[in-house]
């Protein structure tokens, strides 16, 4: 490094704070915390406003699975609800204190945030510490090529104020709502402020040998000002699928 | 040790079956007889804050005057300390009293509804826990807020 940019670079340290705090506020766009809306937990935010957002955002269609894959499915519905009721939930990723992944990440389950830096956005969801990068330069891989991860691999760009964002390479066993994919899934989001107050995320997920058509819902976030995403690691996992039947069970002692 | 164990059925319990309420995306709390509430006190003998949940073990006694020791499964970290929990607010030695549904399959563990600690400070458990539909004495009582 040259000897006069070094010196500038100790004079924007020194003097950084003082200038920092002396510029106006950007607007915080997407960035910051934000709880999923509506909310169905206490201890979440407060949704007693009424938003501008899409009225389905929450709702999920039945998935559109091919007949040969929508049958099953079906079924494996009606038997984790019957489990379920009788006491005994089929373990699952969540039993086993693995997070959701993409897509079920963006539910919002617990509070997320989002952080916009040049050329990358960040989101983070509360529960499991879970990450995804979404990055702005670059290409996608071929979906089939992609490393399986639980988030995938993202690229965004903007149409207008809206944040499109592509996403393919998830794992065979991170499922959203127990809806089978295929390596050549892919998802995509369109995410954008309706207000100040309140994101909406068209997701649309695209399957050609699972799905008959894309599968659409969105997913509506209120922001959470001032809060702060709080550590979670799952350290004292007391679950455990039970060896002849395989549902849930806790380990007491 | 003041009340032994006090049992009423609190009410049928619909928390889990709220409408867009997401299934499976968060620890399932149907191992949990939630149409059962009892309440009882007991001395802490571990406090666990940690997740994906909290655990309190409590000694007490049984309707039998038996020792007892219960693991009481609370919500997490990050929920409880947004309603007002403190990662030290209970320790070993500490006398409480709880309100909790036991697990169906007999064993000695129960999903927390509500806690009163030995200052007279009352928490609930979370949203997904469900709310305390008796009080600490086990009479009815209309749902308490988490």
């Amino acid at each position: 490094m040259q000897p006069s940019r070094k010196l500038f670079l100790v004079a924007m340290l020194l003097t950084g704070t003082t200038a920092m705090a002396q510029q106006p506020s950007p607007a915080p766009g997407l960035n910051g915390s934000w709880e999923r809306w509506p909310s169905s937990f206490a201890g979440l935010g407060s949704d007693a406003d009424p938003p501008p957002v899409d009225p389905s955002a929450g709702r999920i269609p039945e998935p559109p699975l091919r007949p040969e894959y929508l049958e099953a499915w079906r079924a494996e519905q009606a038997e984790i609800q019957r489990l379920t009721e009788a006491g005994l939930p089929p373990a699952n990723n969540y039993s086993a204190c693995i997070g959701d992944g993409m897509p079920a990440m963006m539910m919002a389950m617990f509070p997320m945030e989002v952080l916009e830096t040049p050329g990358q956005i960040t989101i983070i969801q509360e529960a499991y510490n879970q990450v995804r990068r979404i990055y702005f330069d670059g290409e996608l891989p071929p979906a089939e090529q992609a490393e399986p991860r639980f988030a995938g691999h993202s690229i965004g760009r903007w149409e207008g104020d809206t944040l499109v964002v592509e996403t393919v390479g998830i794992k065979d066993y991170v499922l959203f709502r127990n809806v089978p994919h295929s390596p050549a899934m892919r998802i995509i989001e369109r995410i954008r402020l309706v207000d100040d107050d309140f994101m909406q995320n068209q997701v649309t997920v695209i399957d050609p040998e699972y799905l008959t058509s894309p599968w659409i819902w969105t997913w509506a976030y209120k922001r959470w000002p001032g809060y702060r995403i709080q550590e979670y690691v799952c350290e004292n996992n007391r679950y455990y699928p039970d060896a002849e039947l395989g549902y849930q069970r806790l380990r007491v002692d | 040790m003041r009340s032994p164990v006090s049992i009423v059925l609190g009410g049928l319990i619909a928390a889990c079956a709220l409408p867009g309420r997401p299934a499976a995306a968060h620890h399932s709390f149907a191992p949990y007889e939630s149409e059962l509430q009892i309440a009882f006190t007991g001395v802490v003998t571990s406090f666990e804050w940690t997740n994906p949940h909290i655990y309190i073990r409590i000694d007490t006694m049984d309707e039998n005057g038996e020792p007892k020791r219960w693991l009481i499964e609370c919500a997490n970290t990050t929920i409880l300390n947004r309603v007002g929990w403190n990662w030290n607010m209970i320790e070993a030695g500490d006398e409480i009293a709880v309100i909790v549904s036991p697990l169906r399959n007999g064993e000695p563990a129960a999903l927390l509804k509500r806690v009163r600690l030995a200052d007279g400070s009352e928490y609930g458990n979370g949203g997904p826990a469900g709310p305390a539909t008796i009080d600490f004495d086990g009479n009815p009582v209309p749902p308490v807020p988490e």
